[in-house]
């Protein structure tokens, strides 16, 4: 997956998440997180980021995400819209029966 | 009431009532509705504003929640509207001005401080490593560091009175940076203006060329210079930008000297160099005003070159200009460029 230009998704609202993405050539994956609950759910945060972008076979990106207290479905979601956007391409995201 | 039943308005900034109702909102918050305002957002009760803010390419201002309507999460949403709507012109590295006090709200939205005009205005950016990374590139550009000195320019175009600045100021120093500004707001486009500033210095071997991207006289940091009007906030920008360059820039390159040409025309530019001589001797850094160098008693200045250019009398530039501008001039690449000036009625 090609990472053309800069992608983001979400807001700032409490429980939600705002994820950007940009490339971050051969330099594999980069999270800067600045989050409310860093000291209980950092570490789950970033595994959580990390492992939607590995699902996706993507290796090199630079994420800065400000959290405010998201779900994981809901930094999944975020992630997933603020790549599709960053590749300008739509995701192979669930499979056709 | 909570964030969710606010309407959300776009103001409407050609409309005369929309635009002197918002006026006279940010007045009461203590702020002035700046001349370079592209897109402004407006939380509504009913009719009634709660929140407002705007934004200026890459920059974002002139946010306010009322009194009435504070600690209910409306700074956050009208900050995420003016995200979304800059990643949608395509600006993701941003800027804030807010003032001091609400310095917390927007480093929970992911702002980080640059610099501080204590009780009036702080700029934020929302990346960690902003400027960080822009000092890194220009000690990358520079050889070595030492009794250095810093001139900073627009030069649209470069002209015989910047030459004389520039080998002034490089007698004085044993290094000389000179930070061309990078804002695409000049007739010149930044790219030309650098070549035409590098091709017209290398003869002096002790010159450092920069760009000065966003933290030297941009509109991140001196929005005032863009928009040219005097009004009270050019004060405190100008203290912004002159923060960023002793705070950051400066010490990096250990500069010692600051030059800069006189300004008997341009309050704005005037102010600016009053508050670099208050300011700057107190870091270490000394601030060197130098008269303009004029033929036959008018000085050289790259307007007068641009009102010969609208004017068609071209030939009569030559006089004022060195050879390497000239030439561009008189080429087809700058085709463009004087069909521009000839046609508009663009200031600068």
């Amino acid at each position: 997956m090609k990472i053309h230009q800069t992608g983001i998704a979400g807001t700032l609202e409490s429980s939600d998440i705002t994820i950007h993405i940009e490339a971050n050539e051969g330099k594999g994956i980069w999270i800067e997180l600045k989050s409310t609950v860093e000291n209980q759910f950092g570490k789950q945060i970033r595994y959580i980021i990390k492992d939607t972008l590995q699902k996706q076979d993507v290796t090199d990106v630079f994420v800065r995400a400000i959290d405010k207290g998201a779900l994981d479905c809901t930094i999944r979601a975020r992630v997933l819209t603020a790549l599709s956007r960053a590749a300008n391409c739509s995701l192979k995201l669930w499979e056709v029966k | 009431m909570w964030y969710g039943s606010f309407r959300e308005q776009v103001v409407n900034l050609h409309n005369e009532a929309e635009r002197s109702e918002l006026s006279e909102f940010l007045k009461r918050q203590g702020l002035l509705l700046e001349a370079d305002i592209e897109y402004t957002i407006a939380l509504l009760d009913g009719r009634k504003i709660a929140a407002v803010g705007s934004l200026s390419e890459r920059v974002m201002k002139c946010i306010a929640v009322d009194g009435e309507y504070k600690n209910m999460g409306l700074a956050s949403g009208i900050v995420t509207n003016l995200i979304n709507e800059a990643y949608a012109r395509g600006k993701t590295h941003l800027f804030i001005y807010t003032k001091p006090e609400n310095k917390c709200i927007f480093t929970e939205l992911g702002f980080y401080t640059i610099a501080e005009v204590p009780e009036k205005s702080v700029l934020m950016e929302n990346r960690s490593d902003g400027i960080k990374r822009y000092i890194d590139e220009i000690v990358n550009e520079s050889r070595t560091k030492g009794d250095s000195g810093a001139i900073i320019v627009n030069c649209n175009p470069f002209t015989l009175g910047h030459k004389y600045l520039i080998e002034y100021a490089a007698s004085q120093c044993r290094y000389l940076h000179v930070f061309v500004l990078w804002e695409e707001k000049s007739c010149f486009p930044a790219e030309i203006r650098y070549r035409l500033v590098k091709e017209g210095v290398r003869h002096l071997s002790n010159v450092i060329l920069h760009s000065g991207k966003d933290y030297i006289i941009s509109n991140a940091t001196f929005p005032s210079y863009f928009i040219k009007t005097y009004e009270q906030w050019v004060e405190t920008y100008a203290r912004l930008d002159i923060e960023i360059f002793a705070k950051y820039i400066a010490p990096a390159l250990d500069i010692r000297k600051r030059f800069a040409g006189e300004e008997p025309y341009c309050r704005v530019t005037a102010v600016y160099n009053e508050v670099m001589q208050e300011i700057l001797p107190a870091h270490g850094i000394d601030v060197q005003i130098l008269p303009r160098v004029g033929i036959n008693g008018k000085p050289i200045s790259a307007s007068i070159v641009r009102a010969l250019i609208r004017s068609g009398t071209i030939e009569k530039v030559s006089g004022l200009v060195p050879e390497s501008t000239y030439r561009f001039l008189l080429s087809s690449e700058a085709e463009d460029i004087i069909r521009h000036i000839r046609e508009t009625d663009q200031r600068h």
